[in-house]
């Protein structure tokens, strides 16, 4: 923090180098000392700003944390549980509820995972479906971000302006398949429905009209002579630190670092589109926004490249009827579809025996599922490796020497939902 | 004025407060529960002020913030501005249950929360009403395990239950609807029962 | 094993080769099913191995990706299982090593070589009863303190001991 000595009109100071910046975090680490008493402070499972029911009992030495003891698992359900009794199509919808800010992402990632043990083919059309769903995810999950985020510097009014454009996203969501938030849009195989009539312009038009709002928050944020002060310069994690505490996503982008599965190893249709992955190289708070600034042009951009592109053909996978479902339309008219179809859904898919690890870039960071099969049609173990688990286990190295007033601000920057990290 | 030992016309030092609601009465006559006056001083209201009150608070009804799981995100987006909680003194949520009218359980409530909710709940001065949102809040929706509560009205009285998963914000609003309606009737689900089933549950 | 080695790519290929040159018959196996490269490696065997797949002049698989626990009751001699994946962030290759377990065989811990590995194996104690010798903090991380048993084994049932509708004890938390 600059302390009292700049009056709140005079310009922002130039920004810290990187090693100006691990140098004052050195320095106040020095602060602590030994023999002093710590108080403890606990923040959460109901916390205005812990972003959910996480708890974290912070040791502080007068403002500076010294030890941090996080807590999760207040939303544990036994999702792992759940899916060694149900089939691979029935499990599908519970992957929603793990990030249920970005739930077709998630729905993605289990998807492309039981493909590739199951070895069959995304029709080019449900691939092209797949990628603009990511991007909305993408687009709403950073738009509900950024509202909470710089919520949680005190501006409750950019909250309220997040919240309108996110509906736009909203909108198209519910066009697509009917709902606003748990989507299970994505099938073994494809995609559950074709686009609608009409989507395309809809989500066209939106999509032309997002990067206009887009700069407008900037222009509100970047600004913003407080919320330059608490981000600057705060929370450095440096690419060491990722790597080691397998921080992934935006967090790890801002340190330079140009991991982006959609590039590294391209799913869906991301080979096809072109895009830049967004590095920043500070390493702080504000690296981590603006890396979710440019993701976000990139998502416009992503989506408008696959409207103009869209391939013809069909939306599900139609060579391997004993592992996908039939085109929904077929289902009431061909008799064959009709017995596929209760097949899938009574008796689940014929797999092979064998174990597979799939990792796509969902919004938080690199969403990974590990499949054991040992060739039944329910999984003998299904391990969901979630970002936001990683990220909440990161958060005493994270939090270690900052002040306990930006505790929330950096908490916040990387991006963390509990339904994710509890499983 | 009719005598205070007739359970349908509760008195407090010979002033009628109000009518017993059916439940309350069988639940008098068959001794289950104490009787009101030695329970809550809080009621000695007469019935007519009560009704003022009830109607000033369904103006301002300001819930807990406080979200469990998706269901949160969908009740952040009935704060927000197109479907617009505040044009019902609504969006005003609380950080601390101490300031709270009431709170709404938007999610599922594991077992590790279970304490905290009941914590909470009780920490919110009477009168206090709970909008139980989505299904797993109201019966612990596909978490059928064993670390999920299987309906948060197995724990705290429940006013209103809106269903869907999550529901939408319209869903939610008709909910604080028929919530409201309640709280201008000062009708809550713990005055009817006066018992909390997590205190039940463990014989207290 | 060798039939299958070729569907795997170069990268992974020379890998392979390292790992048999410097451990050989100590490693327990291979296998490779969807480009993916798994080993066997017994329990004492682990952090020797780790370690040198960790190693930057070793096989540079600096981050650890997942580590978790399975259990197989049809195995009688070794029912348990603890996967841990790795992964190359210059190369992007990815590598298992999976350690074959019997009951109550307690297993060394990773997280001095990674620390994202604390939380992993407090996860997979909870979940499987597999002891971590040298794990800093032992505890319940996801379910209740007073938690009993551990869910992800076979033999748990899926809505838990406890049962009704709670499905835990409330008596001297409220």
């Amino acid at each position: 923090m600059a302390g009292h000595e700049s009056h709140p009109t005079a310009p922002p100071k130039p920004r810290a180098t990187p090693e100006e910046m691990r140098e004052r975090k050195r320095l106040s680490r020095q602060r602590v000392s030994d023999d002093s008493e710590f108080i403890t402070v606990s923040m959460g499972p109901q916390h205005p700003s812990t972003h959910g029911v996480y708890q974290a009992v912070v040791d502080l030495d007068g403002e500076i944390v010294v030890n941090t003891r996080p807590n999760i698992g207040n939303l544990h359900r036994g999702v792992e549980k759940l899916a060694e009794v149900k089939s691979y199509h029935r499990f599908l919808p519970l992957t929603d509820r793990l990030d249920y800010i970005s739930s077709f992402a998630m729905n993605h990632a289990y998807a492309e995972a039981v493909e590739k043990l199951m070895d069959i083919e995304v029709p080019r059309r449900a691939r092209y479906i797949r990628t603009i769903g990511d991007e909305l995810c993408r687009l709403s999950n950073h738009l509900l971000w950024l509202g909470v985020h710089v919520m949680d510097f005190g501006a409750q009014t950019f909250f309220l302006i997040c919240f309108r454009d996110r509906e736009y996203v909203m909108d198209l969501w519910e066009m697509l398949c009917g709902a606003r938030l748990t989507h299970s849009y994505a099938r073994i195989g494809g995609v559950a429905a074709d686009l609608p009539d009409g989507w395309v312009e809809k989500c066209r038009a939106a999509m032309e009209f997002m990067p206009r709002r887009l700069a407008e928050y900037q222009r509100l944020v970047e600004k913003n002579r407080i919320f330059l002060k608490r981000t600057v310069g705060i929370g450095i994690f440096t690419r060491e630190d990722c790597v080691a505490w397998r921080v992934t996503g935006p967090s790890l982008r801002a340190t330079g670092m140009e991991r982006d599965l959609r590039k590294t190893e391209p799913y869906a249709a991301y080979d096809e589109v072109d895009f830049d992955v967004a590095v920043e190289y500070d390493a702080d708070v504000y690296s981590r926004y603006l890396v979710r600034m440019k993701e976000m042009y990139e998502s416009c951009r992503i989506i408008l490249q696959c409207l103009d592109q869209l391939p013809e053909g069909d939306y599900i996978n139609q060579d391997a009827p004993s592992q996908t479902f039939p085109r929904k339309k077929q289902v009431m008219r061909d008799s064959a579809a009709m017995v596929q179809d209760f097949m899938q859904t009574f008796r689940g898919p014929k797999v092979p025996k064998g174990e597979v690890y799939k990792a796509i870039e969902v919004p938080k960071g690199e969403m990974g599922v590990y499949i054991v099969s040992d060739g039944s049609s329910i999984p003998q173990r299904l391990h969901l490796v979630t970002p936001t688990f990683y990220h909440c286990q990161a958060t005493p190295a994270l939090f270690e020497g900052e002040m306990i007033s930006d505790v929330v601000g950096i908490f916040g920057s990387v991006d963390i939902v509990l339904g994710d990290s509890d499983r | 004025m009719t005598s205070p030992q007739d359970p349908r016309h509760p008195h407090i030092n010979g002033e009628m407060v109000r009518e017993a609601s059916e439940r309350e009465v069988r639940m008098l006559a068959e001794g289950n529960v104490d009787r009101p006056e030695e329970h809550v001083p809080g009621v000695a209201i007469p019935a007519q002020l009560e009704k003022l009150l009830g109607f000033g608070r369904s103006f301002s009804w300001w819930p807990l913030l406080f979200g469990l799981a998706c269901c949160a995100i969908e009740m952040m987006a009935t704060a927000g501005p197109r479907y617009d909680m505040s044009r019902f003194g609504m969006e005003a949520m609380r950080a601390s249950p101490r300031q709270a009218d009431g709170m709404i359980v938007a999610g599922w409530c594991s077992i590790k929360m279970a304490p905290r909710v009941v914590r909470l709940y009780e920490q919110i001065p009477d009168p206090k009403w709970v909008l139980a949102m989505g299904s797993c809040a109201i019966s612990g929706n596909v978490w059928d395990t064993y670390n999920v509560v299987q309906g948060i009205d197995s724990l705290i009285p429940v006013d209103v239950y809106v269903p869907g998963c999550p529901p939408r914000p319209e869903a939610l609003w008709q909910g604080l609807e028929m919530l409201r309606d309640k709280v201008k009737q000062s009708d809550h689900a713990y005055d009817r029962v006066r018992v909390i089933p997590a205190r039940a549950a463990i014989g207290e | 094993m060798d039939s299958t080695v070729e569907q795997i790519s170069d990268a992974l290929k020379s890998v392979f080769g390292k790992l048999e040159e410097k451990f050989g018959a100590r490693l327990l196996g291979s296998s490779v099913f969807r480009g993916e490269l798994t080993f066997l490696v017994a329990p004492e065997d682990l952090v020797e191995v780790a370690t040198y797949c960790k190693a930057p002049e070793g096989l540079g698989f600096d981050r650890l990706e997942f580590l978790t626990g399975n259990h197989y009751p049809e195995r009688i001699e070794q029912p348990f299982e603890v996967a841990v994946q790795l992964t190359s962030m210059a190369t992007n290759d990815r590598l298992r090593l999976k350690v074959p377990l019997k009951e109550g065989q307690k297993m060394p811990t990773l997280s001095s070589l990674w620390p994202a590995a604390n939380w992993c194996e407090r996860e997979t104690w909870e979940m499987y009863g597999i002891e971590f010798e040298g794990h800093p903090n032992l505890i319940r991380l996801l379910t209740d303190a007073d938690f009993e048993g551990h869910p992800l084994r076979k033999d748990f049932p899926v809505r838990g001991l406890v049962g009704g509708r709670i499905r835990t004890d409330l008596k001297g938390k409220i």
